[in-house]
C-alpha cells in the first residue's frame, strides 16, 4: 500500500514498570538542564512567587548572591522533571514528598544533573494493579555541589497482565 | 544599588512579625490555564503527557489533562510567598508535600498559611519559621499541603537597610 500502515509500527515505549525496580537501585537521570535567567522569570511569574531576590539583580547582590536566585520551587520541579521518565512516567499517582532540603542557592547559568535511589518497593494493599515505591533524589550543579535532596513515593503501575 | 533595600519590601512579615499559631488567607487566587500548566510543566522538562496530551486523557478516568502536581504546590507556595516569605534569605526547606485531590485547566487556586514554629538562625540577622500551608480550589476542596522552612530577616538588622 502506498500509504503507511501506522498500526504495524512499534511503539517505543517509555518508563518504567514497578516490577523493574528493586531496593537499592541507583538511576542516573538523563539530560541534565541549566537553568536560565528567563526560565527563572517565567517561572517565577507564573507562579506569583513574590520575594525579590528571584527578579531583581540589583536586590540579590545586596544580600551576597552574584545575580539573581533562581526560584528553589524551579530547582524542585526541575529535578523532579528530568527525573519522571525513569521513575514515575509509566503511570500512577503522586503520593508525597517529603524532606527536602535546599542545600545552596542556584544561580542562572548553573546545570543541575540528578541521580535517584530507590529506598523501597511494597504492594499496595489497596490497588492491586499498583506497587508504591519510594526514591531519594538528589541534584548537584555543575562543581558537583549538593544542591537539593527529597524523598518522592509514588503508585507505580504493574506491567499490563501482571498477576494481582 | 541606590534605592534602600528595606523599601522594597512589605514592613510586616519580618521574622519578629510572625506569632506561633497565626492563621493567613492569602489575598489572591490564580486560574491554572496553558502557562501555568502545560508551559511550565514542560519548561521543567516532565515528560509525562497526562499533563499535556489532552486528547490521550481525554479515554482516562479524568477526562482531560491533569495539572502537574508541583505546578500546584509552586503555584499555592507562590500564592503564599509575599505574605511568608517575600523577605526571605533563603528557603530551607519542605516536607508532607501532598496533592489531595487532581488539578483541572480552568480551575482557580486559594493559598492558606498557619506559622508552627519560630526558632533562632544560626545568624543574627535572621531566624527560622516553619509554615503548614494549604491550597484550595473555588469549590473549597483542598488540592495542596504541606510544611515550608524558610530563613527570614529580622527587622532588628534589615529593617532600616
Amino acid at each position: 500500500m502506498a500509504d503507511p500502515d501506522f498500526s504495524q509500527f512499534k511503539l517505543v515505549p517509555k518508563g518504567h514498570s514497578f516490577e523493574e525496580f528493586h531496593q537499592g537501585q541507583v538511576f542516573e537521570h538523563h539530560w541534565g538542564r541549566t537553568i536560565n535567567a528567563g526560565d527563572n522569570s517565567i517561572f517565577t511569574t507564573a507562579t506569583l512567587a513574590h520575594c525579590p531576590l528571584y527578579f531583581n539583580a540589583e536586590y540579590a547582590r545586596a544580600h551576597g548572591h552574584p545575580d539573581v536566585v533562581v526560584n528553589p520551587m524551579l530547582v524542585a520541579c526541575t529535578v523532579v522533571g528530568i527525573s519522571v521518565e525513569d521513575l514515575s512516567e509509566a503511570g500512577g499517582p503522586f503520593l508525597g514528598i517529603n524532606g527536602l532540603e535546599f542545600h545552596r542557592p542556584v544561580y542562572p547559568g548553573d546545570t543541575l544533573t540528578a541521580r535517584s535511589t530507590v529506598i523501597s518497593t511494597r504492594e499496595s494493599a489497596s490497588r492491586g494493579n499498583f506497587g508504591i515505591v519510594t526514591w531519594r533524589t538528589e541534584a548537584r550543579n555543575q562543581r558537583d555541589e549538593l544542591v537539593i535532596s527529597y524523598e518522592r513515593t509514588n503508585l507505580v503501575a504493574k506491567r499490563r497482565g501482571a498477576p494481582q | 544599588m541606590s534605592a534602600s533595600i528595606s523599601k522594597l519590601t512589605g514592613a510586616g512579615n519580618y521574622f519578629e512579625d510572625f506569632e506561633v499559631g497565626a492563621k493567613l488567607r492569602h489575598a489572591r487566587g490564580t486560574t491554572i490555564g496553558e502557562v501555568e500548566n502545560q508551559m511550565l510543566t514542560k519548561l521543567v522538562l516532565n515528560t509525562a503527557d497526562s499533563h499535556y496530551n489532552e486528547h490521550r486523557m481525554r479515554s482516562t478516568q479524568f477526562g482531560q489533562r491533569l495539572v502537574f502536581g508541583l505546578v500546584t504546590g509552586s503555584v499555592c507556595i507562590g500564592l503564599a510567598t509575599q505574605d511568608t516569605g517575600e523577605n526571605a534569605l533563603a528557603e530551607l526547606g519542605l516536607t508532607g508535600i501532598r496533592f489531595t485531590s487532581p488539578v483541572f485547566h480552568g480551575d482557580t487556586l486559594y493559598a492558606y498559611s498557619e506559622v508552627l514554629e519560630k526558632r533562632d538562625a544560626d545568624r543574627a540577622d535572621a531566624g527560622i519559621v516553619r509554615f503548614k500551608h494549604w491550597g484550595t480550589k473555588h469549590d473549597g476542596t483542598i488540592v495542596f499541603e504541606g510544611e515550608r522552612t524558610v530563613l527570614i530577616k529580622r527587622r532588628s538588622h534589615w529593617g532600616n537597610r
